[in-house]
Formats: C-alpha cells, sequence, structure tokens
C-alpha cells in the first residue's frame, strides 16, 4: 500500500525555503510570485497499517511545536502548484534516513520491494503567474531533468483528495541478470561496439585487446572456465582501466613539442614522468619529511612526531556541469574517500573548494546545460551540504568568473586527513592485499548509478552524453563508515584498503589485486539497491560511499561486529589470491578471466603533436591606454568586480571551524570578511602545532602563455603560505590540471597542437618551480576534456574551451601557531612595507581586463631572486618582528592595499614612488604600480621598534617602506610618483564597492 | 578524589566529539566518545557516567528535523535511564545538534520537571541559509544554569541552518521570567541583539541562543563552546595577541571562555561527589 504523509510549516510561520523561491524567481526571471509555501511529502510503499501510518506521522515526521501534517493532502490555497520529486533510482538520502527512523521506532522491517520516498510540493500565489512561468520555475530553478521529475497543477486542476497523487519513484527492472560475448573477429568489429556500449575504447588499443584474447595460451587458460572470446564484463574492466582518468593517458603520452618560430622539435615521453614523477622522487629523497607519494589514493607528509597527514585534490567537472548539487555533492564527498582509503586510512580534518564558473549574469545566446547562475548556486549547495554533513570543516576555497567556463564548469575539491604514523606497531601508510585476505565491500549499495562515470568525464560534453552517471553523495552513510574504519585501523583488522571512485569495483578490486597478483569475486554478492542488474553493471558502477578493504579471515567477526554496531552495512564479496588471474563469478558462473598484468601487455601511448607560438608571433602586444585621471573611480570598479570582490556568502555557508583546530579562518580582519591568504588548523588539538593550507588559481596567464600561468600560480600558492607563517622548507603541492582538449583535429580541435603545447610547457614550468621552490608533489590529478559544445541563437553548436587551468595548493607545517600571521594591519603608528619589485607586467591582467585588453606582459618568477626575499620573511615572522602580512595577487598592490585597509579597519597613508621598483620591462606609471600583478610581492606592517631589526634582515634586498597605518583617519590615502596624491577613499567606500556585487547574498 | 566521567555521543552523522572529548579531558574530566550503539544495546550503561553531552552534528543527516531521529532513539531506547540521570543530579549538556536533540526529547525546557514534552522548536535560521559565524552572547546571571556560572559574556562560533529558536509567546515568557535563558545573542557590549541579523545570526526570538532546566543542571545552546578551546580559536587573537605583546603580555596563558564553560562542569561534579 502506498501512503503519503504530507508535512508543513504552520501558517504563522516564516517558510524559509518558499522565501528563498520568491527571490530567486523575482531575482532571476523577473517573475513575480506573492506568497509560496513548501509541503513536504514523504510516500511510504509498504505494508504498515493505518495505525502505523499515524503513528510514523505524528511522532517521526512532525514537531508539534511548528509544524502541520496529514495522511491526506493539506488544505493550502494556491494559484498553482509545483511537485517535484526524484527520477527512478536516484540517490534519495531522506527516504533512506525515514526507513531507518520507522525501523527504529516502529520495529518494521522492510521488504526488499518497499520503500520510502520523499518529495516535494511548492504552493504559490501570484496574481499575474501564468502557466509558463509556472514551468520555468519548475524546470530552471526547482528541478533538473537528470534526476528529479515535476507536475504542475492550476488552482482549477487540483483535487483536494488525491493531490499530488505521488508514486513511489521505485526502480524495476524486471529482467534476469547476464553476461555477453562480444565478438571481435576484426578489429573494426571491435571498434564498432566500443562505439554502441560506449566503451570508449582507444583506437590503438584494439588491436592489443584482440591479440591478448586471439592468443593460444589465453584461449587454453579461459576455456577451463568455460570462456573463449571476451565477455563484455572484461572489455568493461579493460575500458575503465585504460580510461584517460584512470590511466592518465595524456600525461604519460609522447608529445612530439615543436616550436614554431624556431623550428626545433622536442619528444617528450611522458610528462608525468619526466616532470612530475623524477622531481619528486628526487625531492622526496632530500626531504625527510615526505612519507608516501606517487601510489596511494593520496600523498602523505609528516606533521609531528606521531602523525602524518594526507592530502589529495580532484575535480568533478562533467557531472557538475549537468547537475550542480548532484555533481558538487559527489565530488566533495568522494574525495573525503580519497585520503580515508590512503595507506591504514585517515581521519579527515579539513577541506577546500574552487569554483570556475561562466558570467552569472550572462544573458547572449549561449544555451549551456545549466546557466552560470544556477550552476553556481547549486554547486554551493552541494559542497555545503557535502562538507557540512561530512563534519569536516571547509576552510578555504575561491570562485573565479571566466566566460570560458561556460563551456565545461571547474569543480575542485581537495581533502586532508591525518592519521597516527604506526598501526599497531607498523607504519600506517603501508599496505598490501595477501593471498587468503578476503575482499569486503562496505558502505553504500550498487545500482545504476554511475555507471561510465569514468567515460564520460575523458570526453567533451554533447548532447549525447549519458546523463546516468550523476549521482547524489550521501554524506551521513559516509560518516557513519568513516567513523567505524577508524575504529577498525586502530584495533589492526584493516589490511588494504581503497575507495570506489571511478570504475567502481573494477577500479578498487583490480588495482589492490596487483599486490597479491589475484582474486576471485562473487557478484552476486555484492548487495545492490535493486535487482536486474547485469554483471558488468556491478563491476564498473559508481554508486557512492563504498570502500574496498582486506580483512584477514580470523578477524571477520569482530570487523562485522564494528560494522553492525555502526550500522554499516559490509560484505565479504571475494578473496584475494594469488593465481594470476583477475577471476569473476556470478552464481559460480565465470564471467570474467583474465591475466592480472593483462594491463601490462603493451598498451601503446597516446600521441600528441604539439606547436608553439610565442604571443609575439601570434600578434600580440601591449595595448595603448593612457594613464586614467580618476584613480578612486577605477579602485572603486576594480574592487566591485566578479574576481575582486567579496564571496563571504559562499565561505560562511561552509562550517570552517568544526573540530576545533581552526586558527587562521578563510575570512580575516576587524570585520571577518576579508579573504585571508591561507587557512591554518591544528589537526591534533592537543599540539600547538599547525597546518598551513593555500590555493592558487591565475588561469588568465593562459592567454599569453601556460608557462608563465604556471610559474606564477605557485609562486602564489607559496606566498599565501608564508604569509600565515609557513615554513620555506617544508610545502607539499598538489597540482589540479584542467584542460582543454588537446588532440588536434582539423575539423574538431584545430587550435590542439597548440593547447598540447601549452600543456607541455605548463609541465615544464611546474618542475622547474617546484626544484627551485623544493616543492614535492604530494598529489595530483588532471582533467582533460574542459570543452563544452552550446547550442547558439541559430541551432549551430559553438564550442567553448576554457582557458588552460592548473589549481595549487600547498600545505606547510608550522611549529607554533601562536606565530601566525593574518593580513590586518594592527595598530595606529606602524609602517608599511612592500617586500619585492613591481615591474610592468600588466599583461593578461585584470586591469587589462576593464578594457578587454590581453596585452603581452604577462608577469615572470624569478625563483633565485624571490626565494631570498622569501627566507627573510619566514624569518621576519617567527622571531614576531611583523604585525601582518599579505601576498600581493589577483589585481595588484591597489587591490591588496585595499584588503589590508577594510582589513584592519585602520587608514593608511602610502607613497608609490618609494616602492622597490624594476623597470627591466618598461617604464612605470602610477597604473603600472598600483595594478601589476608581478609576482614575489608582500605588503607587511610591523612596529616602529622593529624596524631596525627588520631592515637588517632585508638589507640588499627589495623591501621598502611606502608608508605606515594611522586611526586619525579612516581612509586609504595613495601618493603616486609625483607625489600628488592618487587615491583618496573612505573605509565606507572600499567596502561598499567591494561588498556590492554579490551584497544581497547571505 | 573521584574522578569525572563525561560521556560524549558519537555515530549516525555526530561529528563534534572529537573536540568536545577534548575540552572535557583539558577541565578535568576523563572523556569517552561512545556510539549510541553501544547505549542501546547496553554494552555502555549511562549510569557510570555523570556527564553526558549530546554534541554537534547532522544526526541522520537532520533529513527530516533537526536532532529528531537522534531525540526519538534516545528516547525509545535510553528514555528510563536518561530520567535517572537527570534525577540522580548529573549534567547533561547539549550543543547545536544536541541542543535540538534535547528539545525534541523534551529534556529542555523541563518546566515542572516534566522532561518528555516538546514546547520549544529550533527551526530554520532567518536568513534562509546555513551560517558559519561568531557570536557574541551575554549571560543571564540569574540562570541557574551550571554551566555559565562566573561568565558575564562570552564569544563562540554559531555553525547551523537551523537555530532560530521558537515557541508561543507564553513559553518564551515563562522561559526569561524563570531564568531558563541562558546565553542570548547581543553586540561586542553586550547589548542584546533585539533580533537584527547579523548579531542574532537566526532570528531566534528573543534573541536566544541557549536555555537550561528549572535545575540548571540541562543545558543546551546552539554556538559552540567546545570550538573555543585554544587562544587561536578565537577570530581576533592575532590582532589581540599583536596587541598585547606590545604591552609585554600574551594571550596564550589565558584559559578560554570555551574551556571556563565545561571546567564548570567537571567543578561542579567533583564538588558535589557524585
Amino acid at each position: 500500500m502506498t501512503a503519503c504523509i504530507e508535512i508543513a510549516l504552520k501558517k504563522e510561520l516564516r517558510d524559509a525555503e518558499g522565501l528563498s523561491l520568491i527571490k530567486k524567481a523575482g531575482s532571476y526571471f523577473g517573475v513575480t510570485i506573492q506568497e509560496a509555501r513548501c509541503i513536504h511529502i514523504v510516500t511510504i510503499d509498504s505494508d504498515l497499517d493505518e495505525k502505523a501510518l499515524e503513528r510514523a506521522k505524528d511522532e517521526i515526521f512532525t514537531n508539534p511545536v511548528t509544524q502541520v501534517s496529514g495522511l491526506k493532502p493539506l488544505d493550502i490555497d494556491f494559484d498553482w502548484c509545483i511537485w517535484v520529486g526524484f527520477r527512478p533510482g536516484v540517490k534519495d538520502n531522506p527516504g533512506a534516513t525515514a526507513m531507518e527512523a520507522i525501523q527504529d521506532h516502529l520495529g518494521k522491517t522492510f521488504d526488499p520491494d518497499e520503500g520510502i520516498y520523499t518529495s516535494k510540493r511548492y504552493c504559490l500565489k501570484g496574481e499575474t503567474l501564468v502557466r509558463e512561468d509556472v514551468e520555468k520555475l519548475a524546470s530552471e530553478l526547482l528541478s533538473n531533468s537528470i534526476i528529479h521529475q515535476f507536475r504542475i497543477f492550476s488552482k482549477e486542476g487540483w483535487d483536494k483528495t488525491r493531490g499530488a497523487d505521488v508514486k513511489p519513484a521505485k526502480v524495476i527492472l524486471d529482467r534476469t541478470p547476464c553476461f555477453q560475448i562480444i565478438g571481435i573477429d576484426s578489429d573494426e568489429a571491435l571498434a564498432k561496439i566500443s562505439d554502441e556500449r560506449n566503451l570508449a575504447l582507444n583506437k590503438k588499443d584494439i588491436p592489443v585487446i584482440r591479440e591478448y584474447f586471439l592468443s593460444n595460451a589465453v584461449l587454453e587458460s579461459r576455456k577451463t572456465k568455460n570462456l573463449s572470446k571476451p565477455t563484455d564484463v572484461e572489455l568493461e574492466y579493460i575500458s575503465q582501466a585504460r580510461s584517460d582518468h584512470c590511466n592518465h593517458n595524456t600525461f604519460r603520452g609522447i608529445f612530439r613539442y615543436k616550436d614554431a618560430t624556431t623550428g626545433e622539435e622536442v619528444i617528450e615521453n611522458s610528462l608525468f614522468k619526466t616532470y612530475i614523477q623524477e622531481p619528486t622522487l628526487r625531492l622526496k629523497d632530500k626531504k625527510d619529511w615526505v612519507v608516501s607519494v606517487l601510489w596511494d589514493n593520496a600523498g602523505i607528509g609528516r606533521f609531528d612526531d606521531h602523525h602524518n597527514y594526507v592530502i589529495t585534490g580532484e575535480t568533478h567537472n562533467s557531472p557538475s556541469n549537468m547537475e550542480a548539487y548532484g555533481g558538487a555533492i559527489t565530488g566533495i564527498v568522494g574525495v573525503y574517500r580519497d585520503p580515508m582509503g590512503t595507506g591504514l586510512g585517515s581521519k579527515l580534518f579539513m577541506g577546500s573548494f574552487g569554483f570556475c564558473v561562466g558570467d552569472v549574469n550572462y544573458n547572449g545566446p549561449l544555451k549551456p546545460p545549466l546557466h552560470p547562475r544556477r550552476l553556481l548556486d547549486g554547486v554551493i549547495e552541494g559542497v555545503k551540504d557535502g562538507g557540512n554533513k561530512s563534519g569536516v570543516p571547509t576552510t578555504f576555497g575561491q570562485t573565479l568568473f571566466n566566460p570560458g567556463y561556460m563551456g565545461k564548469s571547474l569543480v575542485f575539491v581537495t581533502a586532508l586527513g591525518i592519521m597516527p604514523d604506526q598501526v599497531k606497531g607498523k607504519p600506517s601508510h603501508e599496505k598490501r592485499t595477501n593471498a587468503g585476505d578476503l575482499i569486503i565491500m562496505s558502505g553504500g549499495r550498487v545500482g545504476k548509478d554511475g555507471i561510465h562515470g569514468v567515460t564520460a568525464s575523458s570526453e567533451s560534453y554533447s548532447e549525447n552524453t549519458p546523463a546516468g552517471h550523476v549521482q547524489i553523495g550521501d554524506p551521513y552513510t559516509q560518516k557513519k563508515m568513516h567513523d567505524f574504519l577508524l575504529i577498525c585501523r586502530d584495533e589492526g583488522l584493516i589490511h588494504y584498503l581503497t575507495d570506489n571512485g571511478g570504475g567502481g569495483l573494477s577500479s578498487s578490486i583490480g588495482e589492490s589485486a596487483r599486490f597479491s597478483n589475484g582474486c576471485v569475486v562473487d557478484l552476486d554478492k555484492v548487495p545492490l539497491k535493486y535487482e536486474g542488474l547485469d554483471m558488468w553493471e556491478i563491476w564498473v558502477s559508481e554508486s557512492q560511499e563504498r570502500m574496498t578493504i582486506a580483512v584477514k579471515p580470523e578477524h571477520l567477526e569482530r570487523f562485522m561486529a564494528l560494522s553492525a554496531q555502526h550500522e554499516v552495512e559490509s560484505t565479504v564479496i571475494g578473496e584475494y589470491t594469488d593465481s594470476g588471474k583477475l577471476h569473476i563469478q556470478y552464481k559460480g558462473e565465470t564471467c570474467a578471466y583474465v591475466d592480472m598484468d593483462l594491463l601490462d601487455k603493451g598498451f601503446p601511448a597516446w600521441e600528441f603533436d604539439a606547436v608553439w607560438i610565442f604571443p609575439e608571433a601570434r600578434g600580440f602586444t601591449e595595448p595603448v591606454i593612457s594613464s586614467p585621471s580618476d584613480f578612486n573611480s577605477l579602485l572603486l570598479h576594480m574592487l566591485s568586480r566578479p574576481n575582486i570582490c567579496s564571496k563571504e556568502w559562499i565561505i560562511r555557508q561552509y562550517d570552517h571551524e568544526v573540530q576545533g583546530g581552526s586558527v587562521i579562518k578563510p575570512l580575516s580582519g576587524v570585520k571577518t570578511n576579508i579573504p585571508s591568504d591561507a587557512c591554518v588548523t591544528r589537526p591534533v588539538l592537543s599540539s600547538k602545532k599547525g597546518l598551513a593550507f593555500s590555493q592558487s588559481l591565475l588561469p588568465w596567464y593562459s592567454k599569453i602563455d601556460a608557462y608563465h600561468m604556471m610559474t606564477c600560480t605557485i609562486d602564489e600558492a607559496v606566498r599565501r603560505l608564508l604569509s600565515v607563517g609557513g615554513d620555506f622548507n617544508h610545502i607539499g603541492g598538489v597540482d589540479n590540471f584542467c584542460w582543454p582538449n588537446i588532440q588536434f583535429d582539423s575539423k574538431k580541435n584545430p587550435d590542439g597542437k597548440f593547447k598540447a603545447a601549452q600543456l607541455v610547457r605548463a609541465c615544464r614550468a611546474l618542475k622547474e618551480a617546484c626544484e627551485k621552490y623544493e616543492i614535492p608533489l604530494l598529489s595530483g590529478k588532471d582533467s582533460m576534456y574542459v570543452d563544452g559544445h552550446l547550442e547558439g541563437a541559430f541551432g549551430e553548436r559553438i564550442k567553448v574551451s576554457a582557458l588552460e587551468t592548473v589549481q595549487f595548493s600547498a600545505t606547510s607545517v608550522i611549529k607554533d601557531v601562536a606565530a601566525c600571521m593574518t593580513l590586518d594591519p594592527k595598530a595606529s603608528g606602524d609602517f608599511v612595507y612592500v617586500l619585492g619589485k613591481t615591474a610592468n607586467e600588466l599583461g593578461a591582467s585584470e586591469y587589462y581586463e576593464i578594457f578587454d585588453k590581453i596585452g603581452l606582459n604577462v608577469p615572470q618568477v624569478d625563483f633565485e631572486k624571490f626565494k631570498v626575499v622569501y627566507k627573510a620573511l619566514q624569518i621576519a615572522i617567527e622571531n614576531r618582528l611583523l604585525a601582518s602580512c599579505h601576498a600581493i595577487a589577483r589585481g595588484g598592490l591597489g587591490i591588496h592595499l585595499s584588503y589590508m585597509a577594510m582589513a584592519g579597519g585602520l587608514g593608511m597613508e602610502l607613497d608609490l614612488s618609494a616602492l622597490p621598483m624594476d623597470t627591466t620591462r618598461g617604464g612605470l606609471h602610477n597604473e603600472t604600480l598600483l595594478f601589476s600583478e608581478s609576482a614575489g610581492r608582500f605588503i607587511v606592517t610591523l612596529p616602529p621598534g622593529n624596524k631596525p631589526l627588520f631592515e637588517k634582515l632585508f638589507k640588499g634586498l627589495p623591501a621598502s617602506c611606502i608608508g605606515n597605518v594611522t586611526d586619525q583617519h579612516d581612509h586609504l590615502k595613495i601618493t603616486g610618483l609625483d607625489k600628488k596624491a592618487v587615491v583618496d577613499l573612505s573605509m565606507n567606500q572600499l567596502e561598499t564597492a567591494f561588498q556590492k556585487t554579490f551584497g544581497d547574498m547571505i | 578524589m573521584k574522578k569525572v566521567n563525561a560521556l560524549i555521543l558519537t555515530g549516525f552523522g555526530l561529528n563534534c566529539d572529537e573536540e568536545t572529548a577534548h575540552v572535557f579531558k583539558i577541565s578535568g574530566a576523563i572523556s569517552h566518545k561512545v556510539h549510541i550503539n553501544e547505549l542501546v544495546s547496553g554494552k555502555v550503561k549511562l549510569q557510570d557516567f555523570q556527564i553526558l553531552a549530546f554534541g554537534g552534528g547532522f544526526s541522520w543527516g537532520d533529513d527530516h528535523g533537526a536532532g529528531v531521529i537522534q531525540a526519538l532513539k534516545m528516547k525509545n531506547h535510553i528514555g528510563k535511564d536518561l530520567l535517572s540521570f537527570v534525577d540522580e543530579g548529573k549534567l547533561i549538556i547539549g550543543i547545536c545538534n544536541g541542543f535540538q536533540a534535547l528539545i525534541n526529547i523534551g529534556l529542555l525546557p523541563g518546566f515542572d520537571k516534566d522532561y518528555t514534552k516538546r514546547n520549544v522548536s529550533i527551526t530554520y535560521n532567518d536568513c534562509g541559509n546555513f551560517r558559519n559565524q561568531w557570536v557574541h552572547l551575554t549571560t543571564n546571571s540569574k540562570s541557574p544554569c551550571i554551566f555559565t556560572k562566573g561568565i558575564d559574556m562570552a564569544d563562540y562560533p554559531v555553525r547551523h541552518g537551523e537555530g532560530k529558536v521558537i515557541a508561543n509567546q507564553a513559553v518564551i515568557d515563562r522561559l526569561l521570567s524563570e531564568n531558563q535563558v541562558v546565553f542570548q545573542y547581543a553586540d561586542d557590549k553586550g547589548t542584546l541583539a533585539k533580533g537584527a541579523f547579523p548579531n542574532n545570526p537566526n532570528g531566534s526570538m528573543a534573541d536566544i541562543a541557549g536555555i537550561c532546566d528549572p535545575t540548571g543542571r540541562i543545558f543546551g545552546l546552539m554556538p559552540h563552546p567546545e570550538a573555543y578551546t585554544h587562544f587561536t580559536n578565537h577570530p581576533d587573537w592575532s590582532r589581540k595577541a599583536e596587541l598585547l605583546k606590545r604591552e609585554g603580555k600574551s594571550l596564550e596563558n589565558e584559559m578560554t571562555i570555551g574551556v571556563r564553560l565545561f571546567k564548570n562542569a567537571v567543578d561542579y561534579i567533583k564538588a558535589a561527589g557524585l
């Protein structure tokens, strides 16, 4: 029997959800709603009788103080009503917790064909509302056709007794699971099957796959299991393992890099090996704090004598682009499984976000899958629910706008964990599987969701992209699993663990079985969300919140007892062996039987042509712009630009202090509303040590040269760390590349060779920066197809590619957090110094962007010269000479002085003519000094008494006193090269400009 | 002297257990993180403890009202133990999600010593969103609350989407008149926020941030005192520290107002000899 409980807030209470709808309808679509009330519907498909349903309604689902409810539709008046529910098979988190509650409260056990489903209906009142408006709200605000269904009721069309007539969103597949034998008579035949089944097999892999399955030895061995030609399970396994997402074919590919100017050609055999692996391994030998890199789910660094920290970063671009909330929540919850699955498991202690989206006010003809505004709303909310409900503070994050991200937006998520360095007397970062270990899957169940996610993120977005890979993460289930696994770890019950992410069991078991050299898996044991999945679907499904764990048989009982106590589902689904075979069965019948070393069998590297053309040769020059005469208005305009202005409303939605270790928060200053350079957290509460974390994104510089984009991004991340008190001798890095397609195709990707050259150059810069600053890369990922084909005004599709983007994350360990710094000037009379020289480097700057210019003089990093300043700065901070410190970043000195003035709430009087300057790249004017984005610079303030020591420390280095902090007024006053006033703005003016762009967002 | 044992609930999406255990420990108690199911199964007995902490988090994802399912589960399985715990003169604190659970169990406000009645609710913030922000709190010096003895004002962070305390006006009036309102949102001088955002971050009636039962031994609050156990937790610490340094002073050895709240509880149990 199906019953619906409707629950709503009492009439006199404020309906926050309804109010939010009214606000968005007005500001996004100009639709006026007078009143909106939200009704929550719990649809129970079970054998519960009327009495039990009444009890569930009253005792579980209704708050007697605030809510009204009924088993019949609530009689709430409306002009229009919109009902929104999930499509069948979409993860319904509240539905699952409702079942837990009823189970516990009423003692009801649910049969597999029973279930609870949640949905909502919105009762709208508005004199001017017409069906067209309501449909727009339903389809473009309240639902996404990928995961939701909606129905609209007019006042006249509403049946008060039937109501929305909600049916259970139950998945019924009604089929007997099977596997198929795939014909591989010719390369063409296999290629055709690859296309039909969306396997995305690389053309050059096909002969290798055929050769393997057609070899006599393989045929003989397969005969013993009644197999000959490959099964779909096997081909799906190969497809997943060979995908760019899992195998990083681009970074392991061969690049023919040609310099168009000199004609010189260089062959790059593997960007990964040359520019990431080798330098990192060299640095690992040199830096004893580097514990584990380049093989596990995340990298590990030493935190203190008894603890290590774990870090990795991911992107979740493709899914977020289609279903922003689902994609982002799955992204953050997913990346949190990486530190959980690193070594023997770590406890999460912080996360961060990076959003790159198109213009939120875009009103041109292009039709992205989701409008940037809606997309941003969705990803913000996804990371909010995913992070907050995981109990992990989101302590840092950046949001960036550029039209290129309308093709595909970027959602970066980064996760850090902490673990004891020993578990039961053994190093916690080591793990392996052994023959005889049981394979256990813990956490969520397997459904059709997420199938072919990996291969979809390895392709550009098009109208044919399967939507089935969009999921909704479930932080609640994962949090239970997180707590459970840490207890198992400490009891020594875990010998290997890894997460089920891209590629599902296929990847997690495929990779973990390489240690023992074999496995037998019984797919029929895998718990399913619903019956009817084929074997290959179970094997590659990316259903979330699952870990794969190797447990010794003698530990099974204890492991399962803890699992039951934590109400986490765990199932033995097979055994690790040393047979050399990956052996998969379903009810005893073999459906896959391949050699463990199949993937090492000479699959060819991908190949790319890369042609580099210098910006001069591409026609780039400096623009001709005379000095502005109104710097006050200019600076206020700069402060209000989306990439510079306050994004406080996003940061405050994220719990950034849970776990109690917050030292430097994402926002600083007297009003706690100015973005901090970096954050600092104490992951071990009994210790005064802190972990500093920063991130940088400077994709604009790629317009000129991705080499300098990379060096400047890393330099900024390092300066951010140092600004809060980071240790230059301990900097760990994480590189997250997001690149447009680099495979040349004369029609589909005519500038592919240039983008490939940009990638090579960025990798070269990565290596140089890491070697010069001695940054081992603890982790890194790449997402290679950041392009979209968007429909335009006339039915045409236009390719929109993102800027070549790298998010660089940096970590450092701080000995004593009491020495940490913030950017706010703290006392009147303090001196203001600028460290590092300002040059004519406005290329691709925020300043030029105002005039739609790019220019040529992109900022460049002089590692050797900068390093000396950085080391001196670290000494100054450690010796507590400074009162504040801030890295000059996007927007230049003018913007960052404004940030400091607002943060301190004190006046500042400054003189540009006193700045350390570098004239080698051309003349310097007031606007160059204020808005040049030269790297390597800081602003610091210090008490007058510390001046002699400070100046001694910086003797011979570019460091000049440019003015002072004052409480005589609250203005930012700057004089120019001719000593005449160029800027004189009150705190109020600065703040108004900085806040107004997103000012009404909370 | 007898040891003070504090039980900190864990499991089912609760998430502030680590820092809550830490603060009880530095306040002189022995902290025990106990999974809710260990109490349900009887493996761990509530009677072995003197302080019970319902901590922050998202129990059962807060999917059907914050703290609602947790409250039901506790009531169903250890409801009687909870009432005996209260009868024995022991202490209960509920923070954020834990406050919501205490309200939904009925342990708060506990009018007329009826610890099962729900007559207060904590609902969605007026601002319509989850919000992490430090707030200034002013303490009702007439309140019997054990935890806030000697505390006039406190700064703690709030981190919630549902923190607006509401009830019918008679209930609010009674909470005020019987001094069960312990903490109210205020400005930095201690003047009541009078509902104004952001000093009152959620629109709580009468600026209520925390209430206690008539005995003062059950205390619930939305802000997180356990998030202020180290001087560097406060958002203004670096400015204060720099200015103090110039006077030759330091923040480093002061007990934070967060720790003080828990120490009050531990000291009370010690003095009561429970």
